[in-house]
């Protein structure tokens, strides 16, 4: 893995606009995230957090505005190019293989990222994917569900391997989106550890409404309103800003 | 899901099994003689499958147990087929009927003919007075008794035909089948007859010609005309008395259109007419009307020939008289499908119209031997549920007088003669019976029928007119009775030739041996 | 749980073993009619559980394929009648209908490899009445006549034990892929796409593509059961794959339960005995079913099945068992003790 020069982002958006017919979602988003930066995106529900999400993650196509990752133009490529631009996103609405095993769903997103989709024999692999399998299932502390069918796992579970999947393919760009929803107060605070243990090169784009989360694991936030970027800086600054206290902070304390 | 490692232990496990079917499937088709094992040890058969324990072994126990119970053979009820023919001593008849499909409708109509046959030929009572499906009973030829094993509930599809006769051969155990209805049908079960010599196939109603002619199973015999022979007469008067020297055809693109056509336009042709133009919507056409447009206009073309079945026949009717302007008799023909109910729809101007034969001669002919096979039939049951009375009770003789089921009658009644003929020898895969049939004459009702080298009917066919009765409305009226239709319109079909399809039709001119032979029939009565 | 073959696995083999020696004692009509019909619908009825079970698609094109490959068989091995007639070698004609049949599957594959749910349920449906009005209005390769006459290879020629072993053999390995199949990197992923094809795409596979593939591995596991059919009926005509018997495969399916690939063969066989027994029950006669009620009859079977199981008969096999394992503890007693009961009754 090359550490690009700070100067040269390795995701950057240009007026990224997403609309629904009439409805604006994004309108008009610039954002340039580096290298080993941890940044959370914050602000009000329908403020286009994860319309954002989708449109760097290639689930939607934006209608306007340009993504790039790692320099690459991406903004028309599908969804299933972004892996192996070393991408890797988490759904705020728990996206699960439900018939699959926790060791399966772990197994998959690997496969996905380095290949061998049509593989009908074993490959070489296939062992070592098992083991880092085992080993992120025991960062997002699900060792002892490792054989269950995820159907079969609590909400709380499926949250913490909805982090896994992004974890186990070790990303450059990780978007995790409301990573702490659904977690117990417990929970929360492992996760928190969990993100704040990665490691220094991994990037990291994350939706919470958890400030407690958000805001010790960010080094810089944004905070988004009607789809727009309304303010930007480190916590404290966000902390500090009327702005955003008022649109946001406001109403949620 | 996490059985991984079990997989290497019952892939083995598998692969042994597989081992084993592999060779017991090189030497498991040669020990049949194995296989006299008593019923009751069929029982594992059904844990093939854990579950249903219950179901199949009762299905599957009183089958078992009332296939013998039905046959009065001794001891022979497992062996295969081929070891029965030696010592068979008694007819397990099979009827080849049809419950379903676009011909459900005659399922007791050809049942009726089957079994009248064995009423009039084996001395047979019919079980029940009202309904022919509930079989006979008492049937007996010079001894050889007639035992009915089954009747087949066909679809019209080829498919559920063979599997149908499969089921009352191989499982019932027939040995004679009378059968099936339709063209298609018949063609898939000549096949299947010839896989298997040692029973006796009796056409029932189907008017393919391959059937006979290209596939000639040895032990397939078909005691009426094919859907080609049906129309033979008519092309010789549309072109020497109506006076047409070109024809456009128009006909259901499948089996039996092809067949009804080629037999028009052979004879058409035969005698010097020309056949300008020919469609062929699909079959279950809606809108004719495209169709229609590709015919020439009335004033380029002598007339034309229809051979449109079921709703098609209206819907294709009306889509001319819109396009093409009025529907009259002397520019119109038909094969059996052109009847008196079109006119209902499309007015009068129909009348004058010629239409082609079936299996039977029509309805307003009367003799004392037509006479006298109606009246077998009202005395066989007190009512049947035909076809043309709509499946309501009606008078048995309504069912008996049309072509359906007197075609398995007349199959029925040749066989029951034929064995009365060898004295009820069945010995040697039916030799004596076979050899009878391939030679006898037999004096129907309808007319005499023999067979060919084929073993394919040469019988007598009609030509019909409708014409108006006294009350204005259209009837249906024979014309002239063609005697000794063969197969093969004088060359024109052989074993050679291509079935007949929408591209090979050929037209030439060539005799044809029942030409200047027809009988002219006079208010039923015919001249001879 | 390593080490040791599961009692699923035990009965399964239990149950080919039977199936090997099942000529042994069984009538020949049973075996040559019932039991290599229940084989060949077996087979193509587990291409739709495969489909479905491991990839979410409940496609009714699989008779369809079934049949090109049925028509293929017979256009290049008829020497008169309908079709091509091109008199074929049957094995150059097997080769052939199988490279057909997979190509057509993997072209209908493609053209639905987008589509999901209801959706994909009514497009194989067209793609199935498109094939019937195919064969039937194409005349070039059938026309409603259908291709007649046709014999399977001299191998097979009035050895019909060698067809039903072939119909066995060939189920077991198709069984056995299968399951092995939903093992690999490709089967896993299936199932992945089964479950969510949204995150499986932004996990970077290709969705589309995996889906045309598992429709093509399909297609060609359904042409082989058209292969033996066809050597088996003797025959094929269009209203073999019209829409009756396209639906057919379904209930097969559904019967056996469309998520267990054994249900398959078992639907097969309830669905193959019931339409050559149940005219042979005493009694059915008086209360109004006769062979022309038989749709009827396995109709109110669907439905009665449907009613105690969505599962169909495994999803009741499968109660039963962990009622019995509820009730007698421990889970092997029942699982293992469930063959023996059957095996007694059959000395009895």
């Amino acid at each position: 893995m090359t550490i690009d020069p700070p100067s040269d982002p390795l995701l950057r958006l240009r007026s990224v606009t997403v609309a629904f017919g009439g409805l604006v979602a994004l309108a008009g988003v610039d954002l340039d995230v580096v290298q080993g930066e941890r940044l959370a995106v914050l602000g009000p529900n329908g403020a286009g957090k994860t319309t954002l999400f989708n449109a760097v993650a290639g689930d939607i196509r934006p209608t306007g505005g340009t993504v790039e990752i790692r320099g690459v133009d991406c903004t028309l490529l599908p969804s299933r190019r972004r892996p192996t631009l070393g991408l890797a996103r988490t759904y705020q609405k728990t996206r699960l293989f439900a018939g699959l095993s926790v060791e399966d769903n772990l197994y998959l997103a690997q496969c996905g990222k380095e290949g061998s989709h049509f593989k009908l024999w074993r490959h070489g692999r296939e062992a070592f994917w098992r083991e880092r399998a085992r080993v992120a299932a025991g960062r997002v502390w699900l060792s002892d569900q490792f054989d269950v069918l995820v159907g079969d796992l609590s909400h709380g579970q499926q949250r913490q391997l909805e982090v896994g999947m992004a974890v186990v393919t070790q990303p450059d760009v990780m978007m995790l989106d409301e990573p702490a929803s659904g977690l117990s107060r417990g929970e929360r605070e492992r996760l928190t550890e969990l993100l704040t243990d990665l490691a220094a090169e991994e990037t990291l784009l994350l939706i919470e409404h958890d400030m407690d989360v958000a805001l010790k694991v960010a080094e810089r936030v944004v905070v988004m309103a009607d789809g727009e970027v309304v303010a930007s800086g480190t916590p404290d600054e966000i902390r500090g800003d009327p702005l955003v206290q008022e649109i946001y902070l406001g109403r949620q304390r | 899901m996490s059985k991984r490692t079990d997989r290497k232990r019952w892939l083995s496990i598998l692969g042994i099994l597989l081992g084993f079917a592999l060779i017991a499937a090189a030497c498991g088709s040669d020990d049949d003689g194995d296989d006299e094992v008593v019923a009751e040890e069929e029982a594992p058969a059904e844990e093939e499958a854990p579950a249903e324990e219950e179901a199949p072994a009762e299905e599957e126990a009183p089958a078992e147990e009332e296939a013998p119970a039905e046959e009065e053979a001794p001891a022979e009820e497992e062996a295969p087929p081929e070891e029965e023919t030696a010592g068979d001593n008694e007819v397990r008849l099979g009827i080849m009927a049809e419950c379903e499909g676009a011909f459900g409708g005659f399922h007791e109509d050809i049942t009726a003919g089957a079994v009248l046959g064995m009423i009039n030929g084996a001395g047979a009572t019919s079980n029940s007075t009202t309904t022919a499906l509930d079989g006979f009973s008492g049937a007996s030829v010079a001894g050889t008794p007639i035992n009915l094993v089954g009747i087949g509930c066909g679809d019209d599809t080829p498919d559920r035909a063979i599997q149908e006769i499969r089921t009352l051969v191989e499982q019932d155990g027939a040995n004679v089948i009378i059968g099936p209805l339709s063209g298609d049908e018949g063609i898939a079960i000549a096949n299947y007859a010839k896989d298997h010599p040692e029973v006796t196939f009796l056409d029932g109603s189907s008017g393919a010609q391959d059937t006979t002619l290209s596939v000639q199973a040895p032990n397939y015999f078909r005691w009426h005309a094919d859907g080609a022979q049906w129309n033979a007469g008519i092309g010789d008067i549309l072109h020497n008395t109506a006076g047409w020297d070109t024809a456009a055809v128009i006909a259901d693109d499948y089996g039996f259109g092809w067949t009804s056509a080629a037999g028009f336009t052979a004879e058409f042709c035969a005698v010097g007419g020309d056949v300008v133009q020919q469609v062929f919507p699909p079959l279950g056409t809606t809108d004719y009307s495209s169709f229609v447009a590709q015919l020439p206009n009335p004033d380029e073309v002598d007339g034309y020939f229809w051979v449109i079945g079921g709703t098609g026949t209206n819907a294709s009717l009306e889509a001319f008289l819109n396009a093409k302007g009025d529907l009259t008799g002397d520019q119109h023909a038909g094969n059996l499908f052109f009847s008196p109910a079109l006119a209902a729809a499309l007015g009068t101007d129909i009348a004058g119209a010629y239409v082609g034969g079936f299996a039977n001669l029509p309805g307003d002919i009367s003799t004392p031997e037509i006479d006298a096979y109606l009246a077998s039939a009202d005395a066989a049951w007190e009512t049947l549920a035909g076809g043309l009375s709509g499946n309501e009770p009606a008078e048995p003789s309504l069912a008996a007088g049309f072509g359906f089921m007197y075609a398995y009658y007349s199959a029925s009644a040749a066989f029951t003669e034929a064995l009365a003929a060898v004295d009820g020898d069945l010995s040697d895969n039916h030799a004596a019976l076979r050899a009878e049939m391939s030679t006898m004459t037999w004096e129907g009702p309808f007319g005499d029928i023999s067979l060919d080298e084929n073993r394919q009917a040469i019988a007598d066919t009609s030509v019909q007119q409708l014409v108006l009765d006294e009350n204005e409305e259209v009837i249906s009226k024979t014309v002239v009775i063609v005697p000794a239709v063969d197969q093969t319109f004088g060359g024109t079909f052989s074993e050679e030739t291509d079935p007949p399809e929408r591209d090979n039709v050929s037209c030439e001119e060539r005799d044809l041996p029942w030409v200047g032979n027809a009988i002219p029939v006079v208010d039923g009565v015919p001249q001879n | 749980m390593t080490g040791r073959p599961s009692t699923g696995t035990m009965v399964i083999s239990a149950v080919v073993a039977l199936l090997v020696l099942l000529p042994a004692f069984g009538s020949d009509f049973f075996i040559d009619f019932v039991m290599t019909r229940t084989m060949m619908l077996g087979l193509a009825a587990s291409t739709i559980v495969f489909l479905s079970a491991y990839g979410g698609m409940v496609s009714l094109a699989q008779w369809l394929i079934f049949g090109v490959s049925g028509f293929m068989i017979g256009n290049a091995v008829a020497e008169a009648g309908h079709g091509l007639k091109l008199g074929w070698n049957p094995w150059v004609a097997v080769i052939f209908a199988l490279g057909i049949a997979t190509a057509v599957a993997f072209v209908l594959g493609a053209l639905s490899a987008r589509t999901i749910g209801i959706y994909y349920l009514m497009l194989t449906l067209t793609y199935a009445v498109i094939g019937f009005l195919f064969f039937g209005q194409v005349t070039t390769f059938s026309g409603f006549g259908g291709v007649t006459g046709l014999d399977p290879p001299g191998f097979f020629l009035d050895h019909p034990k060698r067809l039903y072993y072939a119909g066995v053999v060939l189920s077991v390995i198709a069984y056995v892929t299968f399951r092995a199949v939903a093992r690999t990197s490709f089967g896993i992923a299936l199932q992945g796409i089964r479950d969510d094809p949204v995150r499986m795409s932004s996990l970077g596979f290709n969705v589309p593509m995996h889906r045309m593939l598992a429709f093509t591995l399909a297609g060609f596991v359904a042409a082989i059961a058209g292969v033996l059919n066809v050597w088996w009926n003797g025959q094929i005509d269009p209203t073999s794959i019209s829409i009756g018997p396209t639906l057919d495969l379904l209930i097969i399916a559904v019967i056996g339960g469309i998520a267990h690939l054994e249900g398959a063969w078992l639907g097969a066989f309830v669905f193959v005995a019931a339409n050559n027994y149940l005219r042979d029950l005493p009694l059915v006669d008086n209360i109004g079913i006769t062979e022309a009620r038989f749709n009827t009859v396995i109709g109110a079977l669907v439905l009665l099945i449907m009613v105690l199981s969505p599962d169909g008969l495994m999803g009741i096999i499968e109660k039963v068992r962990a009622a019995g394992r509820r009730v007698l503890g421990g889970p092997t007693g029942p699982t293992t003790a469930a063959p023996e009961p059957r095996l007694r009754r059959t000395s009895s």
